[in-house]
């Protein structure tokens, strides 16, 4: 009873301690917004995260496409590959499969990065100059993960309709202008705002995850592999829950269409 | 002056250090000597305002460190130089960087005064010629040198902290070092700490000297009185 309540207790510290990070994060950004900084972040987080989230578009399109063909054809419903391509790309595929391809980079990066400036005292070294490592370190992370995802989810998405029609015209001989009349069908707006809102949400998840595990980092290299694996884990848990709860509450908002 | 009076301090639970009355009087070098784990560099954590105590008051220059507000706490540690034991420089920004980073921070001056200052800086620890260089590009006692620098860059810190500035250097570079904390001290008539367990740097860089043992001083002198003591623990760590 006494480890529970013991383990109870750490969840409440640990939760309180993430939201303090993530209220004093924002606060920052509103009232002291580093630009130099948030820009570096924003590049390292979105530009430098490009190849690796357009390859894994590419083929997301690729396979979605030809495993719809799959199973449509014989239904003689080829026609409406560019819709059923397109809505499950823009509402789920592409925001989870751009979020979790970046986890590896990102959310694993920051926390190796903050966690190696813990072991290093540099964290120590900025609190002592009279700099709140919240203010230099977590709210340029946190505001490019939130602004940068969205771009790139948005762009990966576009990128694997281009695949999905690549291989809907090679194989399903659907005619382009078919395929784009269907792409333009499902862009309505209830999946609009799942392609934009989600990875807002899963770019704050994988980097306010990453600064919270690599900030709290302890115990030298072995404290840095622990947390970078607790913080990619943890994040990787957190975008699937995440993307259920985002989708039923749209799905509330907007119903069944 | 820094005091500390009947001051504790630990993590947690856990008590480190406990009943510490000690004084650096303003202009004067102490150095905190004791084995390792001994809770040296927790008095630093405690000066900074990094740990409150568990009891009792750390006051530097009438300031009662562990009654600042967050806010306040920013601005006090600014009259704060600390080196760090490895250095702790930026290994995202060059030397220059490093050493102007305080100004940036919190000066509006332009970037060509800052960097006049910064060369000043470098000039002083000589190592100007590094200006554009990473820190994995230095040696440890270069390392040492750049952080006694950026530790300097306010126009007046009233305080110089070090943790353990010479561990891990070759006797050459470590008298480098210690000479370079006397010139430091010299020169801008700071209060300084040092912590270290190396009791030739600690007579080379201290005017006053505090023993540290069993998480309580067991002394606290100049170099005549602890020479004299007849403590074994200190005897012991005379004799090594």
């Amino acid at each position: 009873m006494k480890l529970f309540l013991e383990k109870m207790a750490d969840i409440v510290e640990t939760v309180g301690d993430f939201a303090l990070m993530v209220f004093k994060g924002f606060r920052y950004m509103l009232t002291h917004f580093r630009t130099g900084d948030t820009l570096i972040q924003m590049d390292r987080i979105g530009v430098g995260s490009i190849p690796i989230v357009f390859l894994a578009s590419i083929f997301a399109g690729l396979d979605m496409a030809l495993q719809f063909e799959v199973v449509m054809a014989p239904y003689g419903a080829r026609a409406l590959l560019g819709k059923v391509v397109t809505t499950s790309i823009i509402r789920d595929m592409g925001p989870v499969l751009a979020s979790l391809v970046m986890l590896a980079r990102v959310t694993a990066g920051i926390s190796s990065e903050l966690g190696m400036m813990n072991a290093t005292q540099q964290i120590d070294a900025l609190r002592v100059m009279g700099v709140d490592p919240l203010d230099r370190l977590v709210a340029p992370r946190i505001f490019a993960g939130i602004v940068m995802m969205p771009i790139l989810s948005i762009s990966g998405d576009f990128l694997a309709l281009l695949a999905g029609m690549g291989i809907s015209t090679a194989i399903g001989h659907v005619p382009a202008p078919l395929f784009w009349s269907g792409v333009r069908d499902a862009l309505t707006a209830q999946n609009l705002t799942n392609a934009f809102l989600k990875p807002v949400f899963f770019g704050f998840i994988l980097t306010s995850i990453g600064c919270f595990y690599g900030i709290r980092s302890s115990g030298g290299a072995y404290g840095v592999g622990r947390s970078v694996t607790k913080a990619v884990v943890a994040a990787a848990i957190w975008i699937l829950v995440a993307n259920f709860l985002l989708s039923k509450l749209l799905i509330n908002i907007w119903g069944l269409s | 002056m820094i005091q500390f009076e009947s001051v504790s301090l630990g993590y947690g639970d856990k008590v480190v250090v406990s009943d510490i009355n000690i004084a650096v009087p303003e202009g004067k070098t102490m150095v905190i000597l004791g084995d390792s784990g001994s809770g040296k560099s927790t008095l630093l954590k405690g000066v900074l305002g990094i740990l409150h105590p568990m009891s009792g008051r750390i006051t530097v220059d009438g300031d009662s460190v562990g009654d600042l507000d967050e806010k306040d706490i920013l601005l006090y540690r600014q009259r704060i130089g600390m080196v760090f034991q490895e250095g702790a420089l930026f290994d995202s920004l060059t030397v220059g960087e490093n050493v102007g980073f305080w100004l940036w921070e919190h000066t509006d001056w332009p970037d060509d005064r800052i960097e006049e200052r910064v060369r000043t800086l470098l000039r002083f620890v000589k190592l100007e010629d590094v200006i554009d260089k990473r820190p994995e590009a230095l040696s440890g006692g270069m390392k040492r040198r750049v952080a006694i620098a950026r530790a300097m860059a306010p126009q007046d810190p009233k305080v110089m902290l070090y943790d353990e500035p010479t561990t891990g250097l070759d006797p050459f570079t470590s008298r480098s070092i210690c000479d370079l904390i006397r010139q430091v001290q010299a020169e801008f008539r700071v209060m300084s700490l040092v912590v270290t367990h190396d009791l030739h740097d600690a007579f080379r860089v201290g005017d006053l000297f505090s023993f540290i043992h069993d998480s309580k001083v067991i002394l606290t002198g100049d170099r005549k009185t602890i020479e004299e003591s007849k403590d074994p623990f200190i005897r012991t760590f005379l004799s090594t």
